[in-house]
């Protein structure tokens, strides 16, 4: 017996081990990379990470970037140039969550001196103090849409230089419906009538889930005056400590939504899993979604159309959160020289705006890149369209809490399990009551 | 084996092992952790002394087994309950210096007018540059050229001084300009290079070809222990308060960076004092302990008979049905948890769709625990069929024959005979298995997030295990508190510990059968 049970400590041990070796950072060739790097100002091809382990910095490197592996080729292309102009090495890393490794790895000294990501991480990027201002002159500034600058901006100070915009719209299937509705009520009438029909299952798809989506919920309320998630303070910045999901108007978009989840138009049973495969089997004509649903739906073959997101009655039209892809620079940056000509001086050419437009398929944040791309483009030019009325996503720390509380009541409230009143008050309570806990 | 080629193995093992321990050491010494290189040490001398001589024979056997127990075992133990004394978490990872350091140094903001300048970075001549002071070459949008360095803006004279299109300064008499990986190879300097202007700000580098006037707008003042901001009418003062920076005349008001510190048992006594946490905890207790048990008993029940039909000599093809059951161990559970989800769904998983039922799986109480409890079982059976198979190929045959002599039949034999002999073996990898489920993280999240939630409370989900359930206590708020998800995970460990006791005390009879 003895035997045996030592004999399953040493399996379990070697488990432990293999386990912390997938877990851990397996270094990749240091002697290549570097004997590579040294010689050539180009490295080629972004390096792609094991698994799901932070990529390790390459020591030997003038400028270290991280990006997801979407972006990652045409990152590659200007940073190959940016090296070859000014004698430097680069090196591109693919990273599969660089909000938590860069966090992770900036901590202990490893981190990149550039990330790739969304504007709503600034401000847990600040309270960490990973990330550093970035002072673009008042003339390039002012090639960019006002709301991408903006986004990038917190407590006033600027972080970032923003390379696209992307934000929900309402994708409907033009086979069935040609002409988008203006209106909710006419939306909810379309598909009613072809759902009667039998040419459609269900009149609308959009991500609800059972513990509820914020960011799909959030136009709903922010269609009424008064309505949405957080208010403003004197600079115009969100003010986490003016929690608006209760409000008179925050309560009459609960209301729509209870209205359209006792119609069955919003369930809790479309999340993420199944939202895209709804409309690209023309189940329903109307999906609510973002750009990232299009490459699906060209797939399935629909012929789709892109809209702004409906008016509600009583109030005017639903208004989406706009994310703000942008460039960041380390606070720890080993080469900040660098890292800051590279993201003020290169990501607001135009030619890498629509390099990078090309990989993502989201609007330019560059206005000049953003006019030629939509003169071309009709998808992207509805996509910006969509979103011309949006307010950028809150990037302060105090989000955080909202996702949770406000995504559930909204789907209580679909569910008609509690009234809209009621439901977002106690939601509101619980924000606050997160909020404080810091 | 001869003697010599049994020394030349053990001498190359452990020659392996010091170097091993030396490797390690180096690379702790670079992170400059000076404890851990004295232990790694220590470590590597252990391994000489008790392997290169001929005394303490039995720590031969014990040090390999003591020293991964304190490198995976206790270390993380007391890692975290270190942790959970401290407020670590979003905000509070750095020291309260390099908050306030970093909270100057982001304060500053371009002066609204000051001129934009195109900008080189150059030494005297014949200086190192390596480590010279740095100066600034700097040319005004109207193309007059200035010396900056830290006393000052001096004009330069243009005579002989090369421009790029752009106004950047190519070559100026008496200057060497550095490359762009000279540049650099200085960022260091570089950020700390403020050229005073007349104003009280300070021309900044930004990247390698321009500069602006800043100014910064927080000042922090050591003696008061005061950071004040000037960019607000009346100048905004900011104290330190709960490791944060907070507005003197409206408390609500922080500033985002704050600092480590120590909170001595804060986290504990908000545990013990939350009231949702008092609340919720029993019934999620409860479920929690069901959970765990029920999952490793319907696991073993189902594994434990298969293997014992898989058993029967008489079966042919028996690899190709190991095989195939042994699928859903080897899936990851992020796959087959997913597609449970949607199996799930209410309108349109297979599950209603097959059986023409239609329930609302994962948006009711018991739906969602029954939902939690059919996967598990489907995650967890191959397991204990894998392991059951084994413990009962090892179950010798002429003890079987002999209960068949005496007259057992076939459910005698199983009950008195293999029954123990099986539990001798499987009996703590049930333990093990308990322990595993009682804190399924993976499975919870993956499936259900805990919910459904009900009575408007997002905090407690019914479907809660107390490590999901701790996970939201502690990410919930806005920035991650990694001090106070430590303590719940230490009480966790106290509480998993405490029942593991008897469980291993029952082994232990177990084990006088054999």
């Amino acid at each position: 017996m003895h035997k045996r049970a030592l004999g399953a400590v040493a399996v379990t041990g070697v488990a432990a081990l293999a386990l912390s070796a997938c877990g851990g950072s397996s270094p990749t060739t240091p002697s290549n990379t570097a004997a590579g790097t040294a010689k050539a100002t180009t490295t080629g091809v972004p390096e792609t990470p094991t698994g799901t382990a932070a990529p390790v910095r390459d020591a030997n490197v003038d400028l270290v970037i991280w990006t997801d592996a979407d972006r990652s080729a045409a990152v590659q292309k200007y940073a190959d140039q940016f090296a070859a102009e000014n004698g430097v090495t680069v090196k591109v890393q693919i990273s599969t969550d660089t909000r938590q490794q860069f966090k992770d790895a900036t901590k202990v000294g490893k981190g990149p001196d550039v990330i790739v990501g969304a504007h709503d991480w600034l401000g847990e990027l600040v309270q960490n103090s990973t990330v550093a201002p970035v002072n673009l002159a008042s003339d390039v500034a002012a090639k960019f849409l006002p709301k991408a600058i903006d986004a990038t901006k917190f407590n006033g100070q600027s972080y970032g230089v923003p390379y696209a915009v992307e934000n929900i719209g309402l994708m409907y299937n033009k086979d069935l419906v040609p002409n988008p509705p203006k209106t909710m009520d006419e939306l909810v009438a379309t598909g009613e009538k072809l759902v009667k029909e039998g040419k459609a299952k269900q009149v609308l798809s959009q991500f609800v889930s059972k513990v509820g989506n914020a960011y799909f919920a959030y136009p709903y309320l922010s269609a009424f005056e008064g309505g949405g998630i957080f208010g403003l303070n004197a600079q115009g910045g969100y003010d986490p400590n003016k929690v608006i999901v209760d409000s008179a108007g925050s309560v009459k978009g609960g209301d729509v939504l209870a209205e359209l989840g006792k119609k069955k138009v919003l369930s809790t049973n479309v999340d993420d899993t199944n939202q895209d495969a709804l409309f690209d089997t023309k189940a329903a004509p109307f999906m609510i979604s973002g750009p990232w649903s299009v490459a699906k739906a060209k797939e399935a073959g629909i012929n789709y159309g892109i809209a702004p997101l409906p008016s509600l009655t009583g109030g005017g039209p639903m208004k989406p959160f706009l994310g703000v892809q942008m460039f960041y620079v380390s606070s720890k940056a080993k080469n900040a020289a660098l890292a800051q000509e590279f993201v003020t001086n290169y990501i607001p050419r135009k030619d890498v705006q629509l390099a990078l437009f090309e990989v993502g398929k989201r609007p330019p944040a560059l206005k000049e890149a953003y006019d030629q791309v939509a003169a071309t483009d009709p998808d992207v030019k509805a996509w910006y369209e969509a979103g011309v009325d949006g307010a950028p996503m809150p990037n302060i720390p105090a989000m955080n809490s909202v996702w949770g509380p406000f995504g559930q009541a909204t789907a209580d409230i679909i569910a008609g399990k509690a009234g809209a009143q009621e439901r977002l008050a106690a939601a509101a309570k619980e924000i606050e009551a997160n909020i404080a806990k810091g | 084996m001869t003697k010599p080629i049994a020394l030349a193995i053990k001498w190359v093992l452990i020659a392996a092992a010091v170097v091993g321990a030396f490797v390690i050491a180096t690379k702790l010494a670079e992170a400059g952790n000076t404890l851990a290189v004295v232990l790694a040490g220590m470590v590597g001398l252990g391994i000489l002394a008790i392997y290169a001589t001929r005394r303490g024979v039995p720590l031969k056997y014990l040090a390999p087994g003591v020293l991964l127990m304190i490198l995976f075992q206790l270390w993380p133990v007391v890692y975290t309950a270190n942790l959970s004394f401290t407020n670590y978490g979003d905000g509070h990872l750095y020291s309260k210096e390099e908050s306030v350091t970093d909270i100057v140094a982001q304060s500053v903001r371009e002066v609204p007018g000051a001129p934009r300048y195109k900008m080189s970075v150059a030494v005297k001549e014949r200086a190192s540059v390596e480590t010279a002071d740095l100066i600034l070459l700097l040319t005004d949008p109207a193309g007059a050229t200035f010396v900056g360095d830290t006393s000052g803006l001096k004009p330069l004279a243009p005579e002989g001084v090369t421009k790029a299109p752009s106004g950047k300064i190519l070559t100026a008499p008496g200057y060497t300009l550095l490359t762009a990986r000279q540049v650099n190879a200085r960022s260091a300097d570089l950020s700390k290079i403020a050229v005073p202007t007349s104003d009280g700000g300070g021309i900044k580098p930004v990247g390698l070809s321009e500069a602006f006037e800043g100014k910064p707008t927080m000042s922090y003042d050591a003696a008061t222990d005061r950071i004040t901001d000037s960019s607000t009418t009346p100048p905004t003062v900011y104290a330190p308060a709960d490791a944060r920076w907070t507005n003197v005349a409206n408390p609500s008001q922080t500033l985002p960076q704050g600092w480590k510190e120590g909170v001595g048992l804060a986290n504990y006594t908000r545990i013990f004092t939350d009231s949702t946490l008092r609340e919720g905890f029993v019934s999620i207790f409860l479920w929690n302990l069901f959970f765990a048990i029920f999952s490793v008993l319907s696991t073993f029940l189902l594994g434990m008979l298969i293997a014992l039909l898989f058993n029967d000599p008489r079966l042919r093809f028996k690899g190709v049905y190991r095989s195939l059951l042994i699928l859903p161990y080897a899936l990851p559970i992020f796959v087959t948890a997913l597609v449970w989800k949607g199996m799930f769904n209410q309108d349109y998983g297979i599950i209603n769709q097959l059986t023409g039922l239609n329930v609302d799986w994962l948006g009711t109480d018991l739906g969602a625990k029954t939902a939690i409890l059919l996967t598990n079982l489907w995650l967890g059976f191959p397991y204990m069929f894998i392991v059951c198979t084994g413990a009962l190929q090892s179950i010798p045959q002429d003890v079987r024959e002999a209960a068949t002599i005496d007259g057992a039949n076939a459910f005698r034999t199983l009950r008195s005979i293999i029954m123990p002999l099986l539990l001798v073996a499987v009996g703590p990898l049930l333990l093990a298995s308990f322990a595993f489920n009682f804190n399924n993280f993976g499975l919870i999240f993956l499936l259900t997030k805990g919910g459904p939630f009900n009575g408007a409370d997002t905090s407690i989900g019914s479907s809660d295990l107390l490590i999901t359930y701790a996970y939201r206590l502690a990410f919930s708020g806005s920035a991650p508190n990694y001090g106070f998800a430590a303590a719940v995970s230490v009480i966790i460990f106290i509480i998993v510990a405490l029942m593991s006791i008897p469980g291993f005390r029952r082994t232990k009879a177990l084990e006088e059968i054999n």
